[in-house]
Formats: structure tokens, C-alpha cells, sequence
């Protein structure tokens, strides 16, 4: 039978294992990183049925067994970058088992249900089941990269094949493979016009002007001014088709980064700001797009300049041809070292302009908390000290990107004076084959060359700025979205019945935000989810609405994993009223409209009507057509917050959840939001979050949570029996509403 | 209200790994197993230390470990040292990348570790005091003292990630 475990069992302790276990086999093992006394070591922690073996060097035989009859608790004992698994035991004490990074938190944590499971009497079946889904979600994730993989032991889509970036992007430049492609022809063709010029200007310094023959020279000039006419004429004509097509290009890829990242998960925005997410879109695409037009104009050309040039100047002196490669190898292997240097400055240099986009979009929306506590100057401060490290930064980068060009000229350059020595000196020796005009054309050809030399020699810096660039585009092309939308499955409807089995959650793995949550709901039941700050209560709800999809255990809705419907149908079953509703910089109208689709108008009256707005709609001066600021600047919270309940009345929704949405309001207000509610939540499973627990009174469930887990469940009537917290709770705010509601009327007189 | 001791009023003694006793001398008021936790753990190691009963409730803060007697300090010290392991990075061994996922290997002050970096951006944090933070793919922390003074080949390693 193949034992779950983290990672194998450490091979020092395989000897004192096969000893152990000779007549039993563990039924898991949790493998940790640390010793007990916190430095860099393996320990194990091996359960059976009846007792937990625990591997360390610092007990006298390399190990402990802990019999459960003995444990009063199993705990995860989660410190600042290490855990401990303790076994409170009987007599008081606390065992420390072993000890280990984040790393093994998990599965410790699996681990300590199991036994605190055992002790409450569960079964162990169901309790060894539970376990096995946290060993086989840790196998859920592809060894080499990380990535969730699309189910257990499954071949990860990510790490298929190689050269990742070139396919990515290429895969943006294929539709348009006509345009470029043309493009190219035309590339070709006007390199091939610009090697005639040499060619004219050697065939009449060595025939046309010692012959003296006008009507040739004239006929020579005119044969060159079709061909400048011809070349520049083509050439304006490809630019415009490579700019089209490099814009049609960025735009594509620009319109991806913005759609895939509505599709990220919150735990992606919880790690990366929102500035940086706009510098990807707006700035790093246009480095991309400037790279692409360099590829596809100049690169492209130089590169047949370059081939070009090369066969014509063999084809008229191979010697000559030879002299002027000497300065190559210096060339390219001096570009290769400025590349390697240029890269992570370049990267350095991202990030600090990263960190000033950041800086403005946190600033410029939250101007009035600035302009409130007179933070002007510091703001400024901030900026400037920002600006001062990105130009120093950008100093650096010019430092190198500036001598390198002029260097890498200077050796091409010699390498024109090394022709014009030999080649001068076979032209002065009368050398057989060597002409003034073949010198001539000669010297015109290789300054031609140098140019497509100088050109991918200087390649490095643009590539290497790009590649800056991609790479932070690829980081979220290539983060994992939060869900396939529209792949799962679509119930007929949803009635409401709400269901957490097991539930533990926790946003990083130093701390838990939620354990062990079991909950029941029935279809059409009211629930206030009460608790003090910090508790849990919000987390909860973030589950329950899907933002966060790694939790332990499963929800159910109607008896139906939620992991299983789909995601966006999910969503739209849900009506969220949050504590700040958010407000876009569109009409009223249409923001109660968010989210539906063409809506009749008087659908959005009713809504709004429902939602008590209707009212103060109707007295502004424009209406539902008035304009909302950003963020809903120019609207009370009160009113804010009715419209985004007539949105959610607009959904239609099976389910409500309401987060503290009357928390910010004054008691009239409150009142009105409170109708409003009433009338929605008619017929409706309801969850509402509350810190007044006055606007509970319609709630039939009170679930009381605290520190991430439910202390109480039961109608109020039962809890105000319990005397427990909730009862705490309530005697509280019933004399705080009291002294309130004094001072209220108080200033009212 | 806070309450804050500056020093010599109290006593403090060790209790089981990560937690300590307190006796107020004055008060002669006496706490079992609380838990010392540092308001700032980053930029302040030694100041402002918070002491925490078993339900996580406030009992005092210690306002500068070193004004605490000496045994007082050294029972503190102990405690915190069980709590808070942030291994300073002494050198880097190696950093290799497949598929944008690093894994790096240093050598810190408790024995040699690998992990593994998703997100530079996210998981290096550079100090203007030279240093730097690191928190790798499973939340575990690590500390650069001063990459300035790391040697030339782990710097070398570093530098295009800072």
C-alpha cells in the first residue's frame, strides 16, 4: 500500500523505521524541513491508528510515539517563518513533536484534524479521506514549474515544450502574416535598390568620366534618380503597412493582458499592485511594439543589406572583402558582453518605473485623503525621492548604453580606414584588377555594411529591454486565471441551500484566516454572521462568492461542489452588496445597469424604486442620466450604497450577501437602506455580514465567528440563552445604539 | 490603554519555548505564558515588544529590550528567537531557473536551504539600508543583513534580481 506523504520519509530514519514498522504500517507521514531546535534538518512525523511516531535527533533514540488516548489536542503552532506541531496532552503539558517551515503547514495541519478527528470519535475512514485530499492537492501541482495542474499527476500544459516566449508571441503576429509578409518582399526589393547606387557610381569613375561621354552621364544620373524614386517610393509604402500591422499586433496583445487580467484571481492582486498591472499594459507593450516594428523594418532590411552587400563585395574583391571583416569578432563578442551587463539593468530600471506608476495610481485616486490630511508635501516628496532613484538608475543604464554605440562605430570605422589603406595601396601599385572606381565603390559598399553590423551589434540593448518587458507581460499572460468561465457545469437553478464541509483557508500559509467551518444554510433562511474584526466573517463571504479558490474542504450550494458550477454562472446567482460600493465614471443609469444586459429603462426604475433611490434619483438635476465622478464621487455613501443595491435587485440573484452595508450610514439612512433590504431579500437565502446587530433583527441563523472559526450557530433566541458571545455582543450595542440614538435625537433638538 | 514597561519594574522568566512569565516588582501582579511578539519585526527588532495572554489579548509592551534586566532580557531574547526565524542569508551557493520558476540555494546562519522564488518583483523587497527581505513561494522569510557585504559571486547572483 503506498503511504501519503509530503516528501519521502528522510533516509537517516529509515533503519529506526523499518524497525518500528515491522508488524504495522503507517497510515501517512508528514515529512518537516526543520530541527527542533530550528536549524536546516529533516523530522517526520509518521500516524497510525492509534499513535503518532516523531522522528527528530534530539530525542534519545532518534524518535517519541504519542499515543492519542494521551493528547487532549493536536495543534499547529504557526510562528514567524516556522511551525511547531504540539500535542497538548492530558496532564497539561505541551509536547513539542517537530518542527518545520511553511513548506509542510498544510499537510501539519491535515495531520492535527486527523488526530483532534480521532479523539472527537469521528470516523477514521472519513478522517483519513480528508487527509488524502490535502496529500493529493499538494500533488496537484506541477513539480517543475508550480502551476496547478488541470487534475492530480496530470501533464502540466505549461512546461510542454520550450521556447515559451517566441511561440507566445508569435502566436499574436500570425494573423497578419500577409502584411508582414509583403512587407518583407518589399524590404528585399528595396535592399536590392540600394546596392545599385555603388555599383553606378564605380562603373562611371572608371568609364563614364575618363571617356568624357555626356550623353552616358546623363543617361547614368537618370537611371540613378529612378531608382532613388523607385526605392523611396516602395519604402514609404512598406513603413505604412509595417506600422499598420505592428499596431494591429499591440493591439491584440493589448486587449489579452486587459482580458486576462478580469479573469485573475484576488490572490493574484493580493501580491501584485494594480500600478504595475497598468505599467504592463500600457508601457510594456509599447516597448514590445516598438521592438516588433524594429524587427519587421529595420532588422529585416539590415539583415538583406548585410547579406547583400556581402556577396557583391566578394563578387568584386574577395582581398578587400576580407580586410574589412577584421573588426567583426570584436564587434559581436563586445555585444555579447554588453548585453549581459545591459539585461538586469534594464530590469532595475522596470522596477523603478514600476514603482512610480504604482505610487500615482495609489496617489491621484486618493487625493482627497492627501488633500484631508494636508500630506501635499510628503506626496511630493515621495514622488521626487521615486522620480531621483529611477534617473539614477537610468544614468546607470545610459552610462553603458551610450559608450558601448560610440565604441562599437569606432571599430567599424576602423575598419573603412584598414580598406582604404590596402585597397589605396593596390591602386597605387597598379595591382592587376584594382581600379579607382572598384576602390571607390568598395569604401561605399563596406560603410554600407558597417551599418547592418552596427545594427545587430546594438540589437542586444533593444532585445534586452524588451525582454524586460515580456517577461513581465508573460507574468500575467501566463498566471493562472481564476477559473475556465463558461467550462463548468450550469444547474438548472440555484434554491439556495449553502453548505461548508470542512473548510480551512489561508490567504498565506503563515497564518490561518479560517479552520474547520462547518455550516449549514437552508434555502430561503436569513443569517447574520456576526464576530469583531478580523474574525473571519469577510473571508467567509470572499470564499463563499469564489475569489479565493484554495481552500481545504468543499462548499456546496443545492449539494453541488461550487468548484464545480461555473464561474461566471455561479457569480450571477450571487447579489453582493458591499460596505463601499464601488461606482464607475458612467451615468446613473448605468450604473445600476452594470452587469445586466440591455435592460428596459423601466427595469432600472423599478430597481432603483426597490432599492429606495428612486427618490433622491429623481430630485437631481440630471437624473438617471447624471454623471457619476470616479469612484462615485458627488453621491453620499448612503446613496452609493441604494444603488448598488438596485443593482443587485437588477441581478435577480437567488442568493444575497450583504457585507456591512449599512455600516457607514447615519440612522435615517440606515433605515431606508434597511427597507430596501427587506424588500430584496424576500424569498432569498441571505448571509449579512453586521456590526450593528440591530439590523439583524429579520435574521433567523446567527453564526457567531471569531478568530477564523464559528463559536456559535443557532437562531438568536438560542444564542441570547447560551449567554455566550453573542449575547456579550448584544448587550453591548444595545447600550452603545441606546447612548447613540440619546445623542442623535439630542442633536436633532 | 497600553501599557508600557520601560525596563527594571518587572521580571521576566522563561516558560516553555515561546513563552515567558512576567512579574510586575510594584504591582507584584503576576502573568503566566505569555507571548512575546515583535510590533516590528522588521525594522525594529528590539523595540516594542509586545506581551500576549493565550487569547491573544494585550498585556503590555516593552518599550526597549535592553533597558530589561539582564536575565529579564535573556529569557526575552530566547523566547523571541524560538518565535521568529528569519534566517540571515550568509551566501549564495547557487540560482537556477527552469520555466520562470527560481530556485535558489544559500547558505544562512541555520544550515543550507533551497527554495524557490515565483516573483522577484513580489518576493525581493530591497532596503535603502542595504537590506533585503525575501519571502519565498511558501511564506517562509528570509534576510540579506547587507548585500553589499555578501561576496563578489553571490552578489553577482543578486544584483539583477534587486
Amino acid at each position: 500500500m503506498k503511504i501519503s506523504s509530503n516528501k519521502p520519509l528522510p533516509e537517516k530514519y529509515a533503519e529506526r523505521y523499518a524497525e518500528l514498522f515491522k508488524n504495522e504500517q503507517p497510515l501517512f507521514i508528514v515529512t518537516g524541513d526543520l530541527t527542533l531546535k530550528g536549524t536546516y534538518g529533516e523530522s517526520a512525523l509518521c500516524f497510525t491508528a492509534e499513535s503518532v511516531y516523531a522522528f527528530d535527533d534530539s530525542y534519545p533514540e532518534e524518535y517519541e510515539r504519542v499515543f492519542y488516548k494521551d493528547i487532549k489536542e493536536a495543534k499547529v503552532k504557526r510562528m514567524y517563518g516556522n511551525a511547531t506541531f504540539d500535542a497538548y496532552m492530558n496532564d497539561g503539558s505541551r509536547k513539542k513533536l517537530i518542527r518545520f517551515t511553511f513548506a509542510a503547514a498544510n499537510v501539519a495541519d491535515a495531520g492535527a484534524d486527523f488526530i483532534n478527528g480521532i479523539l472527537a470519535g469521528d470516523d477514521s475512514a472519513e478522517l483519513l479521506d480528508a487527509v488524502e485530499g490535502t496529500f493529493l492537492k499538494q500533488r496537484s501541482f506541477c513539480p517543475k514549474c508550480g502551476r496547478k495542474l488541470p487534475s492530480p499527476d496530470s501533464e502540466c500544459i505549461n512546461c510542454k515544450g520550450k521556447g515559451r516566449m517566441i511561440t507566445k508571441f508569435a502566436a499574436y503576429a500570425a494573423p497578419f502574416k500577409k502584411g508582414l509578409i509583403i512587407s518583407m518582399l518589399l524590404s528585399v526589393f528595396t535592399t536590392g535598390m540600394t546596392l545599385v547606387p555603388p555599383y553606378i557610381t564605380g562603373y562611371m569613375v572608371d568609364k563614364v568620366l575618363p571617356s568624357r561621354e555626356m550623353q552616358t552621364l546623363i543617361k547614368m544620373i537618370l537611371i540613378l534618380l529612378g531608382v532613388y524614386i523607385l526605392q523611396y517610393t516602395v519604402s514609404a509604402f512598406r513603413s505604412y503597412i509595417l506600422r499598420i500591422t505592428g499596431d494591429r499586433i499591440i493591439i491584440g496583445m493589448k486587449k489579452d493582458i486587459y482580458a486576462k487580467a478580469q479573469y485573475l484571481p484576488m490572490s493574484f492582486y493580493d501580491k501584485t499592485s494594480t500600478g504595475s498591472v497598468i505599467s504592463r499594459v500600457n508601457s510594456d507593450t509599447s516597448v514590445i511594439q516598438n521592438f516588433v516594428l524594429r524587427i519587421t523594418q529595420d532588422a529585416v532590411v539590415q539583415f538583406f543589406t548585410l547579406v547583400g552587400i556581402l556577396v557583391i563585395m566578394i563578387c568584386l574583391n574577395w582581398k578587400l572583402t576580407l580586410f574589412s571583416l577584421v573588426p567583426i569578432p570584436f564587434v559581436v563578442i563586445i555585444g555579447r558582453r554588453f548585453g549581459k551587463k545591459i539585461g538586469p539593468r534594464y530590469m532595475r530600471l522596470w522596477r523603478r518605473g514600476s514603482a512610480i506608476n504604482t505610487l500615482l495610481t495609489d496617489t491621484i485616486p486618493g487625493i482627497r485623503v492627501i488633500k484631508a490630511f494636508t500630506n501635499e508635501k510628503s506626496a511630493v516628496d515621495k514622488y521626487d525621492a521615486y522620480n531621483d532613484e529611477w534617473l539614477r538608475e537610468d544614468e546607470r543604464v545610459a552610462k553603458i548604453s551610450g559608450i558601448f554605440p560610440a565604441f562599437m562605430t569606432f571599430l567599424v570605422t576602423c575598419g573603412s580606414l584598414i580598406i582604404w589603406f590596402s585597397g589605396g595601396s593596390y591602386v597605387i601599385s597598379g595591382a592587376e584588377g584594382f581600379s579607382t572606381g572598384l576602390l571607390v565603390s568598395f569604401v561605399s559598399y563596406a560603410s554600407m555594411f558597417y551599418n547592418p553590423v552596427n545594427f545587430f551589434a546594438n540589437f542586444s540593448d533593444t532585445y534586452q529591454n524588451t525582454l524586460a518587458s515580456a517577461e513581465k507581460i508573460l507574468d500575467i499572460l501566463d498566471a493562472e486565471p481564476e477559473h475556465d468561465f463558461g467550462k463548468g457545469k450550469i444547474p438548472d437553478r440555484i434554491k439556495g441551500k449553502i453548505e461548508f464541509k470542512n473548510v480551512n483557508f489561508s490567504f498565506d500559509r503563515s497564518k490561518k484566516a479560517l479552520s474547520n467551518i462547518n455550516l449549514t444554510i437552508e434555502q430561503g433562511d436569513i443569517v447574520g454572521i456576526v464576530g469583531t474584526t478580523g474574525s473571519g466573517k469577510s473571508t467567509l463571504i470572499n470564499l463563499l462568492m469564489r475569489y479565493y479558490d484554495e481552500y481545504e474542504g468543499d462548499i456546496f450550494i443545492d449539494g453541488k461542489n461550487i468548484k464545480d458550477i461555473d464561474i461566471g454562472y455561479y457569480r450571477d446567482q450571487i447579489g453582493f452588496v458591499q460596505q463601499e460600493p464601488l461606482m464607475f465614471r458612467d451615468t446613473v443609469f448605468n450604473n445600476i445597469a452594470y452587469g445586466s444586459s440591455n435592460p428596459h429603462v423601466e427595469q432600472i426604475l423599478a430597481a432603483a424604486d426597490i432599492a429606495n433611490a428612486h427618490g433622491f434619483i429623481s430630485r437631481l438635476p440630471d437624473g438617471y442620466d447624471t454623471l457619476v465622478g470616479e469612484r462615485g464621487i458627488g453621491l453620499s455613501g448612503g446613496e452609493k450604497q441604494r444603488l448598488s443595491i438596485a443593482r443587485a435587485v437588477m441581478k435577480n440573484p437567488s442568493i444575497l450577501i450583504f457585507d456591512e452595508a449599512t455600516a457607514a450610514v447615519d440612522s435615517e439612512t440606515e433605515h431606508l437602506i434597511q427597507e430596501a433590504i427587506e424588500r430584496l431579500i424576500r424569498g432569498r437565502t441571505t448571509l449579512m455580514i453586521a456590526h450593528r446587530l440591530s439590523t439583524l433583527r429579520n435574521a433567523n441563523k446567527i453564526v457567531v465567528v471569531d478568530k477564523g472559526e464559528i463559536i456559535e450557530c443557532g437562531t438568536p433566541e438560542e444564542l441570547m440563552e447560551k449567554k455566550g458571545k453573542y449575547y456579550k455582543l448584544i448587550q453591548i450595542q444595545s447600550m452603545g445604539e441606546r447612548l447613540r440614538r440619546e445623542k442623535e435625537e439630542e442633536n436633532f433638538e | 490603554m497600553i501599557t508600557y514597561i520601560d525596563g527594571q519594574e518587572v521580571r521576566i522568566t522563561e516558560n516553555d519555548g515561546i513563552f515567558v512569565d512576567i512579574e510586575f516588582f510594584h504591582s507584584k501582579e503576576k502573568f503566566k505564558g505569555l507571548e512575546p511578539r515583535r510590533l516590528f519585526p522588521r525594522s525594529g527588532m528590539n523595540k516594542y515588544i509586545a506581551l500576549l495572554d493565550e487569547e491573544g489579548n494585550q498585556v503590555a509592551v516593552i518599550r526597549n529590550t535592553e533597558n530589561l534586566l539582564e536575565e529579564s532580557r535573556n529569557a526575552l531574547t530566547k523566547a523571541l528567537d524560538e518565535y521568529y526565524m528569519i534566517p540571515k542569508i550568509l551566501r549564495f551557493v547557487r540560482m537556477t531557473e527552469k520555466f520562470k520558476i527560481w530556485m535558489w540555494t544559500a547558505e544562512t546562519d541555520r544550515g543550507i536551504i533551497t527554495f524557490e522564488i515565483r516573483n522577484h518583483i513580489a518576493s525581493i523587497k530591497p532596503l535603502y539600508d542595504g537590506r533585503v527581505l525575501i519571502k519565498d513561494a511558501n511564506d517562509n522569510r528570509y534576510e540579506i543583513p547587507d548585500y553589499r557585504k555578501l561576496d563578489k559571486k553571490s552578489r553577482a547572483m543578486l544584483m539583477p534580481k534587486l
